[in-house]
């Protein structure tokens, strides 16, 4: 403690901007690490808080994915003799119209039972209206909302409401407000609720329900009830508890927790190597100081025990903040992550319910710390070696960062050829495993990388200044583990970019592609402009209306939702095979001998995505099993195309055998194909002309607007990228300025002689620059060469676990080529001070020695 | 007396009376008695239904009621006539004598019918302080009873009887105390509990005999837990008129006349 106080306060406060450097690597490192994980987790747990509380006291849940079962499905549920309560749900997304709102959650139930399993406790209305189900369900208008959601919006009882329904835009009016709590609390109160019957009408449900929610019998067993259900309801019916619901979204999140993964562990090596950067300086400047206390006999032990306790201490409060910083980055990243939730629910969880784990808190400070230990042990192992007769030597140039070293290029060799038997073995655990040597091998490297590379570099920089250039060559050759620091921070950062950066392009060439060769209808006819959104269906009726539009060549009703296969919410797209086949030129990757599109259209198969049936481990021949209301249906796959319309995947099943199981002949979006010759937007008036009056939810969207929109949604996905260059930059930033102080340090006599003997201070100013631009090109190599590999994992990465889609390798170019003035600029800003700080740098100081 | 016919006719008299005396402490015979006579082929009257909440706080209904059959085996309809909110919401009450009553709600501006079901009778008859089951109607042999004496409701002189509901019978209510009036055979007063608790009691009042028949023109249903009462008043009662079997059906709720 005295050591501390004694030594390393007096050091702390005299370099605070430094001090404040080392803890900003933990900072960065801590904060992307909690902020990814605070994100994932709140997203997950908003969503099983949302289950629970839109469960309200019900055990058990009876569905059949999205796609629903008709009324007569509940009084079988009813009859049986365990079921206490059992009542229907509909659930439907609604664009609520009011500025900034977005999307409202409507649950449809039935006000006559319903609270014997939900409890809306309504806080403000006309008692006699509010309290009496038969307003409310004599008036199909009637719609309750939340305290929070009035609030917001500045709604009363008697307020209108307008809402995008399946007839229109449509006012309902508020004639009831929930109080704060329970249910309300659900999507931050964008949740309203309604008569079912109501919602089936307004949301063109027919006479179907989603879902079908119950308790059981008081001392009846859960399981046996279920036992009881499933045997009365069949296979086709999912009976699970409300949680599983929560599980479902767990699986769709295991895949982004991967990315997240990745990323974090990327962020904490380069907060590494920032640390270890910022201790090399600290060691290098209290040279003369560990000098002392080792001639006043402190042993070796002590010195680097009080590095690693410093190292420890900024470890702690470069945790803290980077806790308080992660959450706030949680905070804005949860919007995006939540957007997966919208696909489930269609309404986003809003930020404000983000809250951080403890047991996550204390991983990430010990994380933290620990992180910054293992950083700082290499200098402090430094600073205990450090010979007091010559630290106590004042302008004695002591090399105390050793050249690179043989052992280590064997390890980096020895970590290869594992890496390399790891991806040969080939299995998850293992590839993963391959991937992390990968890393540590490429880091291994990287002192002797920065060798070789500055010594490639020294003509041309003798080239472009004789004098000067030599000098910062030289600076760089004679102690390579200096700069390797700032290096393996920069190389691990533009790595990232590349390979997130060459996934992202890839994943939008190809989207591109299969846009163009794909989806090829003139018009989409749907119930909203997103066209994923499946809460508004159409009837088949309507599909054969549009046919009969001069101008209409033919029409294909398209049916999507999702069903759980293997646990895994997988998107069921049901269409017309013989259509599908004469119009889509799908990317064939594999097929039945006997034709894919004719045994889909017999009922004697399906045709399966091919990111499906990568993520799924599944070929041709292989069997789905689907769960239908008509019961349980295998089916062999007898078809495997390209397509982008799900990352889970997407199987695709005749129509006609759909209409049989699942006896629905909705659809949601109606593909329209114009005559040859005919201008489709001229079709897009007639049909709005015709139809559009008596279907004032139908939307008649051209080819362009449905590419315009996936691709902006794609688009998004490039944003990655750029946050991970900006990242790249910071970090460039922070490694060279670091470097260049350590750098400027260790040459204090060399830089004195070089003004004693008449070197202009513009000269030292251009050495120290022509320093940093070749530390920022070191970096700029080494991490576009381990970009290329790192590219190579992230695609793997993306085929095998996350989307499913085997992306071509292509180094991204572009990518590359913006990175060099951004990084050269970064690296000669950050030179600014440093070079600053060494032309002032008393002479007389720094020739002491001499 | 010495005559043999004289003396049979005084057994038979004693006997009778013994008869009818024993019969009037049996609690299921009482109840059977009021019912038998109650018995109409057909009911139809206008009501007017008054909630008044724990605050004081009053909201009018108005409905028409028909009824066509009798205890237990009858269909009832149930049409709303005010205000003009719910103004043509129906309902169709199928009531068996050997299980519980179907229920049917028909919507007009959803121009649709809903199945009540036997789960949800025990909920509040739209906001009144009715569940769905207090209008269904009470068969004599859904239920086992026990005279539990004699009590005095509104001076008038009760047999005091506990209903509980047969091994077959559904209901919400673990038991139920009924007050049957000894001069009318009218019911007085029901008391519902569930298990031990007290939880609503309706009043009947306000008595007149119509075309022979002892009817409470004015019932008030005190909801104990609430503390809430709703009184509904009978008005234009009218009993055995003709009433057509098939205006008591699903499809007449969706063609309402």
């Amino acid at each position: 403690m005295r050591l501390l106080r004694l030594i390393s306060w007096p050091y702390l406060r005299k370099h605070a901007l430094r001090s404040l450097l080392t803890v900003v690597g933990i900072v960065l490192g801590v904060a992307v690490f909690v902020a990814m994980h605070t994100a994932n987790q709140a997203v997950f747990f908003g969503f099983e808080r949302t289950v629970d509380r839109i469960a309200g006291a019900a055990q058990l849940q009876v569905s059949t994915g999205e796609a629903g079962f008709p009324e007569e499905v509940l009084e079988r549920v009813q009859a049986v003799p365990e079921v206490q309560i059992a009542v229907p749900v509909i659930e439907a997304a609604a664009a609520t119209r009011l500025a900034g709102q977005g999307n409202i959650l409507i649950l449809g139930v039935d006000m006559t039972g319903d609270r014997g399993l939900r409890d809306y406790d309504l806080e403000s209305g006309d008692e006699a209206v509010i309290d009496d189900p038969l307003v409310f369900l004599a008036q199909p208008d009637s719609i309750i909302v939340t305290k929070e959601f009035a609030d917001r919006n500045h709604l009363s009882v008697g307020s209108q409401l307008p809402l995008s329904t399946m007839v229109g835009d449509k006012a309902f009016r508020v004639r009831g407000i929930m109080r704060s709590g329970g249910l309300t609390s659900a999507f931050g109160g964008n949740l309203a609720v309604m008569d079912i019957y109501a919602a089936e009408q307004v949301f063109g449900r027919g006479r179907r329900f989603d879902r079908i929610d119950l308790k059981v019998k008081e001392g009846v067993p859960v399981d046996r009830a279920r036992a009881a259900l499933q045997q009365a309801l069949g296979v086709g019916f999912d009976v699970e508890s409300p949680s599983a619901r929560g599980q479902q979204l767990e699986s769709t999140l295991a895949v982004y927790a991967i990315t997240m993964n990745v990323s974090s562990v990327f962020a904490l090596f380069i907060g590494m190597f920032i640390i270890y950067n910022s201790f090399s300086i600290a060691v290098t400047q209290r040279r003369s100081e560990i000098g002392v206390l080792r001639a006043l006999g402190a042993p070796r032990r002590q010195i680097r025990d009080l590095f690693l306790v410093e190292s420890a201490i900024s470890g702690l409060l470069g945790s803290v903040a980077g806790i308080a910083l992660g959450i706030v980055m949680a905070r804005a990243m949860v919007g995006s992550i939540s957007s997966m939730l919208e696909g489930i629910y269609g309404v986003a969880e809003r930020a404000d319910e983000v809250s951080a784990d403890p047991r996550l808190l204390g991983t990430a400070l010990a994380v933290g710390v620990l992180t910054s230990m293992l950083a700082a042990w290499l200098p402090a192992r430094s600073a205990a070696r450090v010979d007091p007769v010559q630290a106590l030597q004042k302008g004695r140039y002591q090399v105390l960062t050793a050249g690179e070293s043989r052992a280590r290029r064997v390890a980096a060799a020895i970590l290869t050829a594992a890496a390399l038997a790891c991806l040969w073995i080939g299995t998850s655990l293992w590839f993963y495993a391959g991937y992390v040597l990968t890393v540590l091998a490429a880091l291994l490297l990287v002192p002797a990388a920065s060798l070789w590379s500055a010594r490639a570099l020294r003509p041309l920089l003798k080239w472009i200044r004789p004098v000067e250039g030599s000098l910062a060559a030289d600076s760089l050759i004679q102690s390579p583990r200096r700069t390797s620091g700032a290096v393996a921070a920069l190389m691990l950062s533009l790595a990232q970019v590349i390979g997130l950066g060459g996934v992202g392009r890839e994943s939008y060439n190809s989207i591109v592609d299969w846009l163009d060769t794909a989806l090829n209808p003139d018009l989409f006819i749907s119930g909203s402009q997103n066209l994923s959104d499946r809460t508004f269906r159409f009837p088949k009726s309507l599909g054969d209306e549009i046919a009969t539009v001069p101008g209409v060549s033919e029409v294909q009703p398209v049916r999507s939702f999702r069903v759980p296969v293997k646990g895994t919410p997988t998107l069921l797209v049901v269409i017309e095979m013989a259509s599908f086949e004469k119009r889509g030129h799908r990317a064939m990757v594999a097929e039945d001998s006997r034709g894919m599109y004719r045994l889909t259209e017999a009922g004697q198969g399906v045709i399966v995505s091919d990111n499906f049936a990568r993520l799924q481990r599944m070929e041709i021949g292989d069997r789905v099993d689907l769960a239908t209301p008509a019961g349980r249906i295998t089916l062999p796959i007898v078809g495997i195309i390209t397509d982008w319309s799900d990352q889970q995947g997407s199987i695709f099943l005749d129509r006609a055998l759909y209409e049989r199981q699942w006896g629905d002949d909705t659809a949601n979006v109606f593909r329209v194909y114009a005559a040859p010759g005919t201008d489709p937007r001229v079709v897009r008036r007639r049909i709005l002309e015709r139809i559009g009056p008596s279907q004032p939810r139908m939307l008649v969207l051209t080819n362009k607007e449905v590419r315009d929109w996936v691709l902006k949604l794609t688009g998004q996905w490039l944003q990655l990228t750029y946050s991970q260059v900006f990242i790249a930059v910071l970090v460039a930033v922070l490694g060279i300025v670091n470097t260049l102080t350590v750098s400027i340090i260790d040459r204090k006599r060399e830089l004195g002689v070089l003004r004693a003997v008449g070197g202009f201070r513009r000269q030292i100013r251009q050495t120290v620059w022509m320093e940093a631009v070749a530390i920022g090109v070191v970096g700029l190599a080494l991490g576009l060469l381990f970009g290329a590999v790192n590219l190579y994992f992230l695609l793997q990465i993306t085929s095998r676990d996350l989307s499913g889609m085997s992306l071509p390798y292509r180094f991204p170019i572009s990518i590359a080529l913006m990175l060099f003035p951004t990084i050269l600029a970064a690296a000669l800003l950050s030179a600014l001070w440093p070079a600053e700080s060494a032309v002032r740098t008393s002479l007389v100081e720094a020739l002491e020695y001499e | 007396m010495n005559d043999p016919q004289t003396r049979l006719k005084c057994v038979l008299l004693v006997v009778f009376a013994m008869v009818t005396l024993l019969a009037a402490d049996d609690p299921r015979q009482i109840v059977g008695e009021s019912e038998r006579r109650t018995n109409a082929s057909s009911e139809r009257y206008e009501g007017l239904l008054r909630v008044i909440d724990a605050k004081g706080k009053i909201a009018d209904k108005r409905w028409m009621f028909m009824r066509l059959g009798s205890h237990g085996n009858s269909k009832a309809l149930l049409r709303f006539t005010e205000p003009a909110e719910v103004k043509g919401v129906t309902l169709l009450i199928v009531n068996h004598p050997d299980r519980a009553s179907d229920q049917w709600m028909w919507t007009p501006a959803l121009q649709r019918e809903r199945r009540i079901a036997l789960q949800d009778r025990s909920t509040r008859f739209f906001g009144t302080d009715f569940s769905f089951e207090d209008l269904e109607e009470r068969d004599v042999d859904q239920f086992e009873y026990r005279l539990l004496g004699e009590q005095a409701i509104d001076g008038a002189v009760c047999w005091r009887i506990e209903s509980t509901p047969a091994a077959k019978k559904i209901s919400q209510y673990t038991r139920s105390e009924v007050w049957i009036r000894k001069d009318t055979y009218a019911f007085a007063q029901v008391e519902n509990f569930v298990k031990g608790d007290l939880v609503r009691r309706l009043k009947h009042s306000d008595f007149v005999q119509l075309q022979g028949i002892w009817t409470a023109r004015n019932l008030e249903m005190t909801d104990l837990r609430r503390n809430s009462r709703t009184i509904l008043t009978l008005e234009k009662v009218q009993y055995n008129i003709p009433l057509r079997e098939e205006d008591f059906t699903i499809q007449a709720l969706r063609n309402p006349l």
